[in-house]
């Protein structure tokens, strides 16, 4: 049977946080909807994509949590980190205040996420090199700093960035530092394998009636 | 031949003139060498005439004679073996023709005997022919409008109740030649299309209600936080489309068993948190309410999210409406309802402080609006957040009336400069708290406007009867100088938020009265201090009955004079005279004010005075003595 939308073996549950109008929905959109939307309205709360990918021959369904940035959402939205197998972490290349405000989304995060969640850091609005406020070096050097936390620092792919952060979840599944069975740990499995047949107590009941 | 003739005597040819010469000419003319014959006869003859004298001459032509007649006695004895074995040539041939002619009579015969036959073989052929094509034609019915066994047997699925994936190709067939069978109704075969049409309803009506009981079963299973919906189970809820009920109560049963998952979750998340305690389970913030509810409705939220996803990966390749969807929704979010709310009601109950209570309140209208988007209005989850809601609302009301009703219960007494009691700031505190809640929510406009009058009224309404409770004991002038100290808090609190106009209107009334008091107050206290009070009643009093002003009482020259002398070194230093009240009023623009309009009064005033003096039938001589200043100058002097 040809592998349909819906045929996938695992959800990993991710979070995109950082300041507000960093680009975090608009990374969102690019990735589920494969294009850019220039005039974003701000997010109220959080919003909900889906998108299904491949690594490593598996098929796997990213349920990605869009969080607002504005700070008056700041209490609702530290209520969707919990599961998250991953975590995108976003600032403006253009905006230097974005950035600085990183190591508080970190702590946020590292403190409401579970320890094998994959934290990526993404430098937005790469495109408005002119505008640069903050180097790319020093941003590597923050994500170094924080290494145990911070998976990587991305380029300028935003398919990257999601494909990814996925490689290194279902590597830590492989490796089995991720511990599939527990309760919110940002991972469901789906067994690809069909289901054995299952008994019924009055199956046959009606066996000869037919014909 | 021709030796002979050579050799015979010339009997024949007398006629000729001379016989001999003839024979001699033919002798000579004879070529010997040319004629093969006579060289031939020449070697035979050489063969065996060896001796040539008389004897043997005369013996030539016997000799010849006798081998010729030796030769052909030896070619007539060859030739007896010949004809020997001609004649039994012969007999074999006729022997054969015998025997030919025979089999022609026989074949003849058979062939009379078995004409019957072939006629009868050529008519039983084309029978079978047409026989061949009938079966053909009934295979091929038989294919379309029927049942092959080993699809009646996927039809009836395994012992144990599970289905294989022919089944639904069987299934699909089923249901075509039911179909199917309405042509053959058509034709004139309708007895046919009658038996099969039931055969098949009868297949169909047990195959569908097997189909019912396996997905019903492996829904029954789909209790785990991720749900392996097969493809199978997908085909099923495909097929029972048909079959509206079965197809009813299998999502029913999907509903039950999601509702059962979604309610483990949140009982684990609630209790056991994610691997290795991170993140820390739920409850364990339950001593902040805020979080502890925000926690819960997130969950509730990515859940109703998450549901909803596997329901339309259950329906994929069913055509089911946004109804069926939201009821089945509606359906596995129940379960969740009591836990949830038992929680949060004992999170409000226990609450005391308005400014969270209105938090939580503000929360669940934003999670109503948010789980909104993904559950019907009608779905039990919304039902139970709306009554939270209201339950959150009444006791933030609750809140706010019994800080409002403690006011009233145990009033403050004004404190000695006349400002505003500590429970008037800390109620503002409390308000300007609350209103604040609205900034950082997430909640519509239009409510808000709503409950900012509720809000207003609950708390200012009360405060202002508070401060006049307290002041009742206060002469007028301190009364109203604590009054419009007491709104003035008010005011500038308010002032800084929307949809308090109407409020601040009301308050700017009383402000005016409380006004007008000291205005009052000012302007007398100025025309006392001066001995000008009486003066200037007896002035407004004056009727020409009377007689002239300065014949009355206190009236006369020198007490005005004297009286407008000490008015005078008051215009020189205008501040100088003013009531105590004054220094202790908070609001700079009142004070303004207050200066301005009693200036005005005492203006006027002073004008009436001044135009009774100068009037001739008052009888003050010398008037420009008594009063040097015109109202203008005097006006000018204070403003
Ligand atoms: N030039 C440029 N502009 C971008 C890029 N990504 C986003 N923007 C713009 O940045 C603005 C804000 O983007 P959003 O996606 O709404 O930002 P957000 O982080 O979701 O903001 P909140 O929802 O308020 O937290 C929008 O006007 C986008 O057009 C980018 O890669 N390049
Ligand atoms: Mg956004």
């Amino acid at each position: 049977m040809a592998a349909g939308p819906y045929n996938y073996s695992y959800i990993f549950k991710y979070i995109i946080i950082g300041d507000m109008g960093v680009g975090k929905s608009c990374l969102l959109h690019q990735f589920t909807e494969k294009k850019f939307m220039a005039d974003c309205p701000h997010t109220i709360g959080v919003e909900f994509g889906t998108r299904i990918i491949e690594v490593s021959g598996q098929k796997i369904k990213l349920q990605i949590w869009d969080t607002a940035g504005q700070e008056r959402f700041r209490a609702v939205t530290r209520s969707y980190y919990r599961g998250a197998a991953g975590a995108l972490m976003v600032y403006d290349i253009t905006r230097r205040s974005t950035y600085n405000h990183l190591s508080s989304w970190l702590t946020d995060a590292r403190n409401l996420t579970n320890p094998n969640t994959v934290i990526f850091l993404i430098g937005n609005k790469s495109d408005l090199e002119a505008q640069r406020d903050v180097t790319y070096e020093e941003a590597k050097q923050f994500a170094d700093e924080n290494g145990k936390s911070i998976f990587r620092l991305s380029g300028e792919n935003v398919e990257d960035a999601f494909l990814d952060t996925a490689k290194k979840i279902y590597q830590n599944i492989q490796d089995g530092s991720l511990d599939l069975n527990a309760a919110e740990s940002g991972v469901q499995h789906k067994p690809a394998t069909p289901r054995g047949p299952i008994s019924t107590d009055q199956a046959p009941q009606k066996e000869g009636c037919s014909c | 031949m021709t030796e002979r003739e050579g050799s015979e005597p010339p009997s024949a040819s007398s006629q000729a003139a001379n016989p001999l010469s003839r024979k001699l000419n033919k002798i000579l003319e004879t070529r010997i060498d040319n004629d093969k014959e006579m060289l031939e006869a020449l070697k035979a003859l050489s063969s065996f005439f060896t001796d040539n004298n008389l004897r043997t001459r005369r013996n030539l032509r016997s000799d010849i004679e006798r081998r010729s007649l030796s030769i052909n006695e030896d070619f007539l004895q060859t030739f007896q073996a010949v004809k020997e074995q001609l004649d039994s040539v012969y007999s074999d041939v006729k022997a054969m023709n015998d025997c030919c002619q025979d089999m022609t009579s026989r074949l003849k015969a058979a062939k009379e005997q078995t004409h019957d036959l072939i006629n009868q073989t050529t008519k039983l052929h084309a029978e079978s022919q047409k026989l061949q094509m009938k079966s053909q034609v009934a295979d091929a019915f038989l294919d379309k409008f029927q049942l092959k066994s080993e699809e009646v047997k996927s039809l009836r699925g395994n012992r144990d109740g599970s289905l294989s994936q022919e089944f639904f190709q069987s299934l699909d067939k089923v249901k075509k030649i039911h179909n199917d069978c309405k042509v053959l109704l058509r034709t004139n075969q309708q007895t046919a299309g009658l038996e099969i049409m039931e055969t098949m309803a009868l297949h169909q009506e047990s195959a569908y209600e097997r189909l019912y009981r396996w997905a019903q079963n492996d829904c029954r299973t789909l209790t785990g936080d991720s749900p392996d919906i097969s493809q199978m189970l997908c085909q099923a809820m495909e097929a029972l489309q048909d079959r509206p009920v079965l197809f009813r109560y299998t999502l029913d049963e999907f509903g039950t068993a999601r509702r059962t998952a979604v309610v483990r979750g949140l009982i684990d998340a609630l209790t056991r948190g994610g691997p290795g305690g991170t993140p820390r389970p739920i409850e364990l913030h339950s001593h902040d309410p805020l979080r502890y509810v925000g926690d819960m409705l997130a969950w509730l939220h990515q859940a109703a999210a998450s549901e909803k996803e596997h329901l339309q990966s259950l329906l994929k390749k069913c055509s089911v409406n946004e109804d069926q969807i939201h009821d089945v929704l509606g359906h596995v979010t129940e379960g969740v309802c009591r836990p949830f709310k038992v929680r949060v009601e004992q999170v409000l109950v226990a609450e005391q402080d308005a400014v969270t209570l209105y938090k939580l309140h503000n929360l669940l209208k934003f999670y109503h609006n948010t789980i909104g988007q993904i559950l019907s209005k009608e779905a039990a989850l919304l039902t139970t957040v709306t009554e939270i809601q209201d339950l959150s609302h009444r006791m933030f009301f609750n809140s706010l009336n019994c800080h409002a009703n403690k006011l009233l219960d145990k009033v403050e007494l004004p404190p000695p400069d006349l400002g505003p009691t500590s429970s008037l700031t800390q109620t503002m505190q409390l308000l300007r708290d609350v209103l604040a809640c609205h900034d950082a929510s997430v909640v519509p406009v239009d409510d808000k406007k709503e409950d900012f009058k509720r809000i207003l009224s609950c708390v200012v309404d009360p405060l202002v009867q508070m401060c006049s409770v307290s002041a009742s004991h206060l002469n007028t002038s301190d009364m109203a100088a604590y009054m419009l100290n007491c709104i003035y808090l008010m005011q500038t609190t308010l002032a800084l938020y929307e949809y308090t106009d109407t409020r601040l209107e009301m308050l700017q009334a009383q402000v005016d009265a409380q006004l007008d008091t000291l205005v009052n107050e000012q302007a007398a206290h100025v025309l006392n201090s001066a001995g000008l009070a009486d003066i200037y009643r007896s002035v407004q009093q004056h009727q020409s009955k009377q007689g002239p002003l300065a014949s009355l009482h206190g009236c006369d020259a020198s007490t005005v004079k004297t009286a407008m002398s000490r008015f005078d070194s008051y215009l020189a230093n205008p501040d100088s005279v003013i009531i105590p009240q004054f220094g202790l009023i908070l609001s700079g623009r009142v004070r303004d004010s207050i200066k301005k309009r009693a200036i005005d009064l005492i203006c006027e005033a002073y004008k009436l005075m001044y135009e009774a003096i100068f009037k001739s039938t008052n009888e003050y001589k010398e008037p420009q003595g008594i009063v040097p200043r015109t109202p203008d100058q005097v006006h000018k002097l204070l403003s």
